[in-house]
């Protein structure tokens, strides 16, 4: 038990972040659109999906937590609606992108979501059924904490999950807890990666196995206060999400205040340091990301800190 | 460079010297060790050298079965007595500074028996720190203190220092994570010694690789110490 636990954020800057952030995104929706060039680019397009598959998470997320009101729910909604209507073209890219690459699992990753919302495409949903039940989908060479993510879709969509949910929790680098002085960048995004799937983006923090969550929680306070220093506003804010996950959040009033004032006044949250300039579509594909996960931490967090659960610091 | 920078810089250089020694002869490497011999007794800086060395000045004399100062016990004492006396906390000493007074003073009455007269009083070190200090700053401090992580040694501390076990697990692995080795090392000595270090912190590798990362001298002492009293890091 900390002895000097870190006083909590109050909930007006927790809700700020967010506000500020949706604020930018909706405002550059349209930089989310695929060109023809991007859908003519066959296995390529993947690459140009991921930033549709961020908004959507992210704006799941802030529709379901809802706490800030129903002006951020109308927001976030908004932007589900016109990811799935204008951006996907209501499924029909995911449905070609599965058509071309049926044994994929990216657009069921991405569907999931969508699915959730009750967004429909039947002839994914149909088209999706074989490959689940070939034997190379469980046998598919994938990051440990990715299969999570497809376990955790399947289970989304009301599928039985192709694989045993704690077997692959074992297998990720957080599931083992090996030496925490190791973290690095890359095994950082592994660890915030593998909680977001095992408690399917914060809804379900009791799911974080017991061992997992005093792990973290032990050790996330380092990692953090690091990142911080290092101003890589990516990371901490996903380490912030991962706080607000855990069953007794901090909320850290410093680490936020910290955040919040790297927030650019247009709400865009820079990805490491200070707010890059250039070509709109050059810096909206470096800060879309941080500024998604912004909007998540803020919700989360505000979510966290207005439960009654509270905060295990403030509560 | 500024006279004061060359006069800081040679410090570092006695002081790492001395290191060296002591780590090797905690090591059970070297000749017996005798600190008028890590230290030469004639040189100006031999004093504050003692006094930043703090309580691992005498750390060999901990060791078990060692034979005890000998014929250098009374050249030791009477070096670790010109340091206290050049060197004394006064009122505007940081805390850190008092406690690594204290804790030379004690590891003097503890290794140098045969010289129990006239060691000055210390003055009783301030400690809210120890309980009100948020972690990051507590690891510094700490990590500041390591020499006193000697057994038989600072036992209030140690106590006080078991109740923030796991705040000084997150200072090393953010001190690792900085490469900032003796902060590490300092820390790293600490955990050994604590009862109740967490298991996951992995305390051993841990030691091991900031030994291997790092070539200055106190890191290995710290570590050295760490292997030979406490069992850890091996």
């Amino acid at each position: 038990m900390t002895v000097t636990a870190p006083a909590p954020a109050p909930p007006a800057l927790l809700h700020s972040v967010g506000d500020r952030a949706l604020t930018w995104l909706d405002a550059n929706r349209d930089h989310f659109r695929l060109t023809e060039r991007d859908l003519a680019r066959g296995d390529a397009l993947v690459e140009r999906l991921k930033p549709i598959g961020e908004l959507a998470i992210n704006m799941r997320m802030l529709f379901r937590e809802g706490v800030a009101g129903s002006r951020q729910r109308e927001r976030a909604g908004s932007l589900l609606d016109f990811a799935w209507r204008e951006l996907l073209d209501g499924g029909n890219v995911l449905a070609r992108h599965q058509h071309n690459e049926p044994f994929s699992p990216v657009a069921l990753e991405m569907y999931a979501v969508f699915h959730e919302l009750d967004y429909r495409h039947p002839g994914l949903e149909a088209a999706l059924a074989t490959p689940r039940t070939t034997a190379t989908w469980r046998a598919l060479e994938m990051q440990p904490n990715r299969r999570l993510g497809v376990l955790n879709a399947e289970r989304r969509m009301g599928l039985t999950p192709s694989g045993d949910f704690a077997e692959a929790a074992a297998a990720t680098w957080l599931g083992q807890r090996p030496e925490p002085w190791t973290v690095h960048l890359h095994i950082a995004y592994d660890i915030t990666h593998t909680v977001f799937h095992l408690t399917n983006w914060g809804e379900n923090p009791g799911r974080l196995p017991e061992p997992l969550a005093d792990y973290i929680e032990l050790y996330l306070p380092a990692w953090a206060a690091d990142w911080a220093e290092l101003e890589h506003w990516d990371l901490l804010g996903e380490l912030l999400i991962v706080d607000a996950c855990l069953p007794h959040p901090t909320l850290d009033g410093q680490l936020w205040e910290r955040y919040a004032a790297a927030q650019s006044a247009t709400g865009a949250m820079p990805l490491c340091g200070r707010l890059p300039e250039g070509d709109p579509s050059d810096v909206f594909d470096i800060v879309h990301h941080p500024t998604l996960v912004a909007a998540f931490a803020s919700a989360m967090a505000t979510s966290r800190s207005l439960s009654a659960d509270g905060t295990g610091a403030g509560a | 460079m500024t006279e004061q920078a060359q006069g800081a810089a040679a410090l570092s250089a006695v002081i790492a010297d001395a290191a060296s020694e002591i780590a090797l002869a905690l090591s059970g490497e070297g000749d017996p060790y005798a600190l008028s011999r890590a230290l030469r007794q004639e040189d100006a800086l031999a004093p504050a050298a003692v006094r930043v060395l703090g309580a691992d000045a005498l750390a060999p004399y901990a060791l078990d079965g060692h034979p005890g100062a000998d014929g250098a016990g009374s050249a030791d004492a009477a070096m670790v007595r010109e340091a206290l006396t050049a060197f004394p906390p006064s009122g505007d000493t940081a805390a850190v500074s008092v406690w690594s007074y204290h804790g030379l003073v004690e590891a003097s009455r503890a290794l140098l028996p045969g010289h129990t007269t006239d060691w000055p009083a210390p003055p009783e070190p301030g400690d809210d720190w120890l309980a009100s200090d948020p972690w990051p700053r507590l690891s510094h401090r700490a990590s500041q203190l390591a020499a006193l992580a000697l057994p038989g040694l600072a036992l209030d501390l140690t106590d006080r220092l078991t109740d923030r076990t796991e705040d000084l697990a997150r200072g090393f692995v953010r001190a690792v994570r900085r490469r900032d080795w003796l902060q590490s090392a300092g820390l790293g000595r600490w955990l050994a010694r604590l009862p109740r270090t967490p298991a996951s912190l992995g305390l051993d590798n841990g030691l091991r690789f900031v030994r291997q990362m790092s070539d200055d001298p106190r890191v290995a002492l710290h570590v050295t110490a760490a292997q030979r009293f406490f069992g850890r890091g091996r």
